[in-house]
């Protein structure tokens, strides 16, 4: 338990209440007034005391909010404004959280319901704690709170307070020095050493062989080829030769690197996503049901992409156009450095107007790129329903709401383009103010013979190779912040801890007898509701148990948890005896096989997705297999056979289908323990027939876990259990089930009267 | 078209606040001690078509629109509306600062002064309405924006740059 306040203290003691009795307290922020306010809830042996600040909290800063400099000190509160209220525990039946919108209440029964206090979001796990601690007081036990407050301390960082994106990894992305990302990005790159040092060696001989030409086309040309003085005078041959030799090599250097740079780009990309994508394997279930799909695509894709330019586009060209800057700089100085002052005088003006302009043609073109993902949704959207639409005759309606979408996309596009078209021409012309400096002073100079023609058209071309590279420095900016943001969330990924973690030393079982225990388990994907209370089920091996329940029930969570895709909250599973979490994951996945209602189809063969599981088997396994779940007829039928191509962009499978090679799947994986998961819901009544055959052979001789809506199919389990709201109602076989009358006998009712209207239908 | 909706008017249904501080109603010869009110369109019409449950989330019936109560119990009703959907209103931006996929806020609200941070992408900041913008803090918290249009320009250049 967190240490009490030090006002909460005092206070406190003025009733005889020290430290040690309290069992547990919170702070509640909110008043249900509509303004923030304190409030804290404190149990001890007798009491449970609510102390209410009356002034309401004008400033208020939320979990994850790093101030700026150092945080405010939090005001004191006098002990005096404290108002208390104290009920005694015995006169409480519970106390409970109601959810309301991003908020809740945390209220008491006393008998009549009362609200005690209101609290935002960021309180509802400490909620969920002071009524857990509350109900085992009341039960008789002794509260223990000390895990759970261990579980939440790690949820923050320590040093600046900011929530970790992901809550099982304690590495604070803020705090994460943007260097130490560097590092571990140059590390990466440390592979491809030899490939980056060539590149940037080619990279300088290009810029070196640009940076004589025009040397060579000012100064040489005209003053010593045509002015007839100095080494090459006369030799107009020589001196074009030496140009053309140069761009040449300067071209070969370029040839070159780009080669090598294309090699090394899709040798990192490819590399930077297995590297994710492995990554993201290795991650508990919960983690992909956290995400959209389509963010985990990007973060594999585009951030991949992105890191792949800060290798290829990045360093490269930092280190290059850095050297190109400090060669052209010092040449010019060289050749006039009063003139090389001049000319950069509107340098200036340019970066200022380029960091005014920008960051509003940045905001735009953030506003085109939103409108052209809502206007390609919206496409998305039509195309897919198009037979919805249709149906209901609604295209003219559709042409309209594109034409919206179309339209507002359309107007951002021209802004942007207005922009655009008014600041690049304008950024040219500036930056050729400093080309009419050199014309007008070099002119000058010239004709009073302080600087030679030739070097003057030197100087010209020089100052327009300068510009490239000083754009590029101007971008450094945002494209180092760019690269960075890509890099963190890659390595956030990385260095994600799975939630169900193997123990070390795990027991690898060779064999499973399949005899499966569940004690008094409770269980929530989110922290104040459980999804399963205090479940307890045993099956023997061998023995089919049927779950039955409405739907959220918590049968599949149930069967999830048996198999260990997450890790229950409170008491065991134990499997032939021993607690599921010292099995290794490679034990349990190998003999616990789930035939699911969602059946994924893999790209490739019907064979391959059939030997999914053992890819090593043999041809007549795959038949064999494919025979026995009822699906080798329909398989030998299609031109291809067990070649058929199927998952996305193959041969469209219908559901049945689908479902019996998932069984086919499961036969071939032959696990002692077999989780069927509402495995025939989604099918219609004779091909749910026809696969229920399938399944009474594949249950033979295994220990199955049957989850089913229609209790037809349950027909044959050794034992039922019945669940509802997260609990077990009632178990026993079919007859004593309907003998005692309950909820079981209810929905069996309820299913053959649904069956008679479906006959009568 | 027939309706199974039991609209809840003021000839039929009182609701009471109780000394807990509970919502309650009582409705032709039922009496419900705790009741609670979800708003069918919280954001677009938040006065209307209110479905009123009771704490196992069985519907006892809807209101068509607090106006079809009086006064007293439509101000009732109204507050109970605001302690579930508790949101405050910004009323104007000091800063939005953009760091490693967070934008740290500090803003002026209906509750006073708030600073939150919210993770980027993900729809955390998002239109409602026409009008309205939702933003949703890491807690999961909400901020409302009532009309964008009534932002500054620079504070409406801040926001955009998080939706």
């Amino acid at each position: 338990m967190k240490p009490l306040p030090d006002h909460l203290r005092t206070i406190l003691q003025q009733y005889g209440v020290e430290e040690r009795d309290v069992f547990a307290w919170m702070e509640c922020d909110r008043d249900p007034d509509g303004t923030f306010r304190n409030r804290w809830l404190v149990l001890d042996a007798q009491y449970l005391y609510v102390l209410t600040d009356p002034r309401p909290v004008a400033d208020k800063t939320f979990q994850g909010y790093v101030f700026p400099r150092s945080p405010k000190k939090e005001a004191t509160v006098p002990p005096a404004d404290v108002q208390v209220e104290r009920t005694p525990v015995e006169n409480i039946d519970s106390v409970f959280v109601v959810h309301l919108v991003a908020s809740g209440l945390i209220a008491a029964k006393c008998p009549e319901e009362k609200v005690l206090a209101a609290f935002t979001n960021a309180q509802m796990r400490e909620a969920a704690q002071f009524v857990r601690t509350f109900e085992k007081w009341k039960k008789g036990e002794r509260p223990e709170s000390r895990q759970d407050d261990e579980r939440e301390s790690i949820r923050a960082c320590p040093t600046c307070g900011m929530p970790y994106p992901e809550k099982d990894r304690a590495v604070c992305p803020k705090c994460m020095k943007k260097h130490a990302l560097f590092v571990r990005l140059l590390s990466f790159a440390w592979k491809y050493k030899r490939s980056l040092i060539w590149i940037i060696v080619f990279m300088l001989l290009n810029a070196g062989t640009g940076l004589v030409i025009p040397y060579l086309m000012g100064t040489v040309f005209f003053d010593q080829a045509l002015g007839g003085t100095g080494r090459f005078a006369g030799q107009i041959g020589l001196v074009i030769a030496l140009i053309l030799l140069f761009r040449v090599l300067s071209l070969l250097f370029g040839i070159a690197y780009s080669n090598l740079n294309a090699r090394m780009a899709a040798n990192i990309a490819f590399e930077l996503k297995a590297n994710v994508f492995s990554a993201m394997q290795r991650l508990s279930l919960s983690f992909f049901q956290q995400r959209h799909t389509g963010q985990l695509m990007t973060r594999v894709n585009n951030d991949a992409t992105d890191l792949q330019y800060f290798f290829v586009d990045g360093i490269p060209y930092f280190i290059v156009n850095a050297i190109n800057i400090i060669g052209i700089i010092t040449i010019l100085a060289v050749l006039d450095w009063k003139l090389t002052l001049l000319c950069l005088a509107p340098l200036p003006l340019v970066l200022w107007v380029v960091r005014r302009v920008f960051p509003k043609l940045w905001r735009l073109s953030w506003r085109r790129h939103r409108r052209m993902s809502r206007l390609n949704a919206m496409i998305n959207d039509t195309v897919r329903g198009a037979r919805v639409v249709k149906a209901f005759g609604k295209e003219s309606q559709e042409i309209g709401r594109f034409q919206r979408a179309n339209e507002s996309f359309s107007q951002v596009e021209q802004s942007f383009n207005k922009l655009g078209a008014t600041v690049f021409p304008a950024l040219n012309a500036l930056t050729q103010a400093g080309g009419l400096i050199i014309w007008a002073l070099g002119g000058y100079r010239v004709m009073h013979g302080h600087l030679s023609f030739g070097d003057l058209m030197s100087f010209i071309q020089y100052i327009l190779m300068l510009y490239g590279p000083l754009q590029f420095m101007n971008n450094i900016v945002n494209w180092w912040s760019y690269c960075m943001s890509a890099a963190q969330r890659i390595f956030e990924i990385q260095d994600a801890v799975p939630t169900v973690v193997e123990k070390p030393g795990a027991l690898h079982l060779e064999k499973m007898r399949g005899d499966i225990e569940v004690s008094d388990i409770t269980f929530g994907y989110e922290p104040n509701k459980p999804a399963l209370k205090h479940v307890s089920m045993r099956a023997e091996p061998g023995q089919m148990i049927g779950i039955v329940g409405h739907s959220g029930a918590g049968k599949s969570t149930l069967v999830n948890l048996i198999s260990r895709l997450y890790d229950v909250d409170e008491g065991e599973i134990r499997i032939d005896g021993i607690p599921i979490k010292d099995i290794a994951m490679s034990s349990l996945r190998k003999h616990i096989g789930i035939v699911s209602q969602e059946v994924y189809i893999f790209m490739g063969t019907i064979a391959e997705n059939i030997a999914y599981a053992n890819p090593d088997c043999s041809m007549e396994d795959i038949i064999r297999a494919a025979k026995i779940a009822k699906a080798h007829d329909f398989i030998e039928k299609l031109p291809d056979g067990y070649d058929t191509m199927v998952g996305s962009g193959g041969y469209a499978l219908s559901g049945g289908e689908k479902q019996r090679i998932s069984i086919a799947r499961a036969i071939l994986h032959d696990p002692a323990i077999l989780i069927l998961d509402e495995a025939t819901a989604s099918l219609d009544t004779e091909t749910e027939l026809q696969i229920q055959e399938a399944l009474e052979t594949l249950v033979r001789g295994r220990t199955t876990i049957a989850i089913a809506h229609r209790l037809s199919t349950l027909r044959n389990a050794d034992r039922l259990i019945v669940m509802d709201r997260g609990q077990v109602v009632e178990a026993g076989t079919h007859e004593e089930l309907m003998m005692t009358g309950g909820m079981y006998a209810k929905l069996v009712k309820q299913h053959y009267e649904a069956l008679k209207m479906k006959g009568v239908g | 078209m027939t309706s199974d909706i039991r609209f809840l008017h003021r000839e039929n249904a009182v609701f009471a606040s109780s000394p807990g501080g509970m919502l309650s109603l009582r409705v032709d010869d039922e009496t419900y001690p705790v009741v609670y009110l979800h708003c069918s369109f919280p954001h677009s019409e938040p006065e209307r078509y209110i479905s009123v449950r009771l704490p196992d989330d069985k519907e006892v019936g809807m209101i068509r629109s607090l106006s079809d109560f009086g006064g007293q119990t439509a101000e009732l009703l109204r507050e109970h509306i605001r302690i579930r959907y508790f949101a405050p209103a910004i009323l104007s931006i000091k800063s939005i600062r953009e760091e490693f996929g967070y934008s740290f806020w500090e803003a002026e609200t209906t509750a006073g002064t708030c600073r939150f941070t919210v993770r980027s992408g993900g729809g955390n900041v998002k239109t409602v309405t026409d009008k309205k913008l939702l933003i949703t803090d890491v807690s999961g918290n909400r901020f409302v924006i009532e009309d964008i249009g009534k932002l500054s320009d620079r504070e409406y250049r801040l926001v955009e740059m998080c939706m």
